[in-house]
């Protein structure tokens, strides 16, 4: 269809607004979860994943490389503090074997029912957001690997967040210093109860805390349980030194590449958010079942 | 005939370099580089290729290309402002378009210039937005970072993005 010239001038200086308001709209609404974009997103995601899984291989052998070169350099150095380390650690083997002994016989006193058996996947992060105010990274397992909505993202050393998004071969974790990120937290040595908020800086803040509680430099922070998202006594970080009530996460969230998503059989308040949970793959439905 | 149409096919594929080509370094500024100490912040370089193309071939990268890359960009990284990349770009490509006579073949020390004031209005607009939408003055220093080194890599970006436009078929505007 050809468009009278007059017309086809005013829809030209009309596209303009018209875009900026759509963008706009978009936007502000963005934040009502809207179903659409969802499943846009997952789409993309797992559309994708196949070009970011090939693009990230060459710069894990590099910065692998890199990591050599710099191991080299430092083995003498490492050798000692190794062997210091294996001294202290001798030591707590002993005073762990000595400790699961007693355990097991206090466990066997209070009839002690242990959490239901966990499964867990190893998964490779693929992309990150690369944003100022985002924290999430995308990883190579979804829900043809038993993913679901919810689960934990952890690294051998700490919490890392939880999973918002399921595709089929891809996921999101919303990472534990993202903005929208809330986690129920315990401080160990007095039992406080807080809320660890991320607000887009490395260290996320303790908010909630009781007025009278004390936060000392160097508390270990682990997760309440509280709400049913995630499980109590998960590792998570340490008071800050630097004050204003901020933990350092253990997990050290600027280099991840290899995850372990957990499934707890939790499932809390998440489920009942706008997305529904997807539908766990066969694989999947049978670590659920043995988890409860 | 069908070499004619074989050539014309393959004008067509050049004339979307511009668009592929800012596609591309969306996906780019998504991959895991791990630059430590800084998070996840990586170079926009969709920014550069916006600035780039709006200056040279603005008729290959048009208003509904630029709002169509900006939803790509927010819906691969997960952000829950899907279209505020899209609103930033295509107030970018506006602004670009105003000036670009300021720019066309200048020298690039001030191609550098123009690019350090677009960068960093664009991220300042960014930090205000989500700061207004999340009712929390967000703090500046990842923004100023993403800025810093996004006009650090300009020069990177403009680099390949010549190579690109190589491709590109000549206009007679």
């Amino acid at each position: 269809m050809r468009l009278s010239a007059p017309v086809k001038a005013a829809a030209q200086r009309l596209t303009l607004p018209f875009l900026i308001f759509v963008s706009a709209l978009f936007a502000v609404l963005g934040k009502a979860d809207i179903l659409l974009f969802d499943h846009a997103r997952v789409l993309l995601a797992d559309t994708l994943s196949p070009v970011f899984s090939l693009a990230t291989k060459p710069i894990a052998t590099v910065s692998d490389a890199v990591a050599t070169v710099e191991d080299v350099f430092s083995v003498y150095r490492q050798n000692q503090e190794l062997r210091e380390e294996n001294d202290r650690l001798l030591r707590w083997q002993e005073a762990a074997r000595r400790l699961a002994a007693e355990n097991a016989d206090l466990r066997g006193l209070i009839r002690f029912a242990p959490q239901g058996a966990v499964s867990s996947i190893a998964a490779q992060v693929i992309a990150d957001s690369g944003g100022a105010y985002l924290r999430n990274v995308m990883v190579n397992v979804g829900s043809n690997d038993g993913i679901q909505r919810g689960q934990i993202a952890m690294t051998g050393e700490g919490l890392v967040g939880r999973v918002v998004e399921v595709g089929t071969h891809t996921s999101r974790i919303l990472l534990l210093t993202d903005i929208n990120s809330h986690i129920p937290v315990t401080i160990e040595s007095t039992h406080d109860r807080a809320v660890l908020d991320g607000d887009n800086a490395d260290q996320p803040r303790l908010a909630y805390l009781q007025a009278k509680s004390e936060v000392i430099a160097g508390s270990r922070i682990v997760t309440s349980g509280s709400g049913g998202i995630f499980p109590p006594g998960l590792p998570v970080g340490v008071v800050s030194s630097t004050g204003g009530m901020r933990v350092q996460p253990y997990a050290d969230l600027s280099r991840l590449e290899i995850l372990r998503i957990i499934d707890f059989g939790l499932d809390g308040v998440l489920l009942q958010s706008a997305m529904p949970a997807p539908k766990p793959a066969r694989g999947a439905k049978s670590n659920a079942d043995a988890s409860r | 005939m069908a070499h004619s149409l074989r050539q014309r096919d393959f004008g067509t594929v050049t004339r979307l370099v511009p668009v592929l080509s800012t596609l591309l370094f969306v996906i780019v500024s998504m991959l895991p580089f791990h630059i430590p100490g800084f998070g996840l912040i990586a170079p926009s370089f969709a920014l550069m290729a916006i600035f780039h193309w709006t200056i040279y071939r603005p008729d290959l990268l048009p208003l509904s290309a630029v709002f169509g890359i900006g939803l790509f960009l927010d819906l691969l990284n997960g952000t829950p402002f899907v279209g505020l990349s899209a609103l930033i770009f295509l107030l970018a490509r506006t602004a670009v378009l105003n000036q670009r006579r300021l720019f066309f073949e200048r020298p690039f020390l001030v191609l550098w210039l123009g690019f350090l004031v677009l960068a960093s209005a664009c991220f300042l607009f960014e930090w205000a937005f989500v700061s207004v939408i999340q009712f929390m003055p967000l703090r500046p220093r990842l923004f100023i970072f993403q800025a810093v080194i996004t006009v650090a890599c300009f020069p990177i970006g403009s680099y390949l993005l010549a190579l690109a436009h190589r491709a590109v078929p000549a206009n007679g505007t």
